[in-house]
């Protein structure tokens, strides 16, 4: 899978968490998922459950730290399915 | 796993609180009765159902409660336990997880909280400090404490229990403590609209109790989502219940 497509699932992943829609209209790979899109912080294991199951993939607690854009969840994801 | 330090710490802080309830317990609920003419709706029955809730079964009390008012643990405390039941016994004293920024603003408030048994945290703080409150939370239970979470992680700003946002920290310590029950309490003042600081003068408070046992066959985050679903989903049902009767 390619960076394009994985970011395109990752944010339409995002997408029903996001308060920002604007700027996720405007998004790209830093677009930060706390700050930028207003996502509520509690939503963000939400958002790690959906991508481990959409790319099933498995992602720690480090990993899962790491993820502040969308740029860090694609390339968190392109990692995983590296090592799959 | 607690170090020998962070547990004798917990363990000083315990009988100081335990000791100084009287003093602090009368300063609060006089603040609340005589300053503010709280009232909590059938208090007698709401102390006697929550002792009888504690013994019935096996296992620490996890006391989680829907959040409108900065004060909502506060009235908790007073409506689950007299003063000298709770002085005398730690369960009927739980203790409590504010949010630093919120009420560690001088050193008198610090003060009363180390006293009414609080283990502050910073909620967007680092997942190592986190971890480490959630640790003593956890220890606090095996020890056969009780402590209080609210498990939508701040005040509803809609004024009602939301299964939108809620944060899964109750379902990580019941993960970490599998024997732990979960007391879910409903509290909502009579005249209480949205979510507010201090509720109004002379407010009266309706609190409604049920024990549950959450279980889930799941592990890890997940695991956690689902815990912390089943204790969201019982606030609902009460709060329906709540809204049923009162209309």
């Amino acid at each position: 899978m390619d960076q394009s497509e994985t970011y395109n699932k990752i944010v339409k992943l995002i997408t029903p968490y996001v308060k920002n829609t604007a700027a996720l209209e405007a998004a790209n790979s830093s677009t930060r998922i706390l700050e930028d899109l207003e996502v509520n912080s509690a939503r963000l294991v939400d958002i790690i459950l959906a991508i481990e199951d959409e790319f099933s993939v498995a992602i720690d607690d480090e990993a899962a730290d790491r993820v502040q854009t969308l740029g860090d969840a694609v390339e968190v994801v392109l990692a995983r399915s590296a090592v799959r | 796993m607690l170090s020998w330090r962070e547990r004798c710490l917990l363990g000083i802080q315990r009988v100081l609180a335990q000791a100084f309830a009287p003093l602090t317990w009368l300063l609060t609920v006089g603040w609340m009765r005589l300053g503010r003419r709280y009232r909590i709706l059938d208090r007698s029955a709401v102390r006697r159902r929550f002792r009888d809730l504690l013994v019935e079964g096996d296992g620490p009390v996890i006391v989680c409660a829907n959040h409108l008012t900065v004060i909502d643990s506060l009235l908790l405390i007073w409506a689950l336990a007299s003063v000298w039941n709770g002085a005398l016994k730690s369960a009927l004293f739980p203790w409590n997880v504010p949010e630093k920024s919120n009420y560690y603003k001088n050193p008198l408030l610090c003060a009363f909280c180390y006293l009414g048994k609080c283990l502050p945290i910073v909620r967007r703080g680092p997942r190592v400090e986190i971890r480490k409150v959630l640790d003593r939370v956890a220890y606090l239970l095996t020890r056969g404490e009780s402590v209080m979470l609210f498990p939508e992680g701040g005040r509803s700003r809609s004024g009602r229990v939301s299964l939108e946002n809620f944060a899964y920290g109750v379902g990580t310590v019941l993960q970490e403590v599998p024997r732990a029950r979960v007391l879910c309490v409903y509290l909502r003042g009579v005249e209480q609209g949205g979510f507010c600081d201090l509720p109004p003068s002379g407010e009266r408070f309706y609190v409604d109790l049920k024990m549950l046992t959450p279980r889930t066959e799941q592990t890890g985050r997940r695991g956690a989502r689902d815990l912390a679903t089943q204790v969201v989903e019982t606030l609902v049902e009460m709060e329906c219940r709540y809204f049923e009767k009162s209309a």
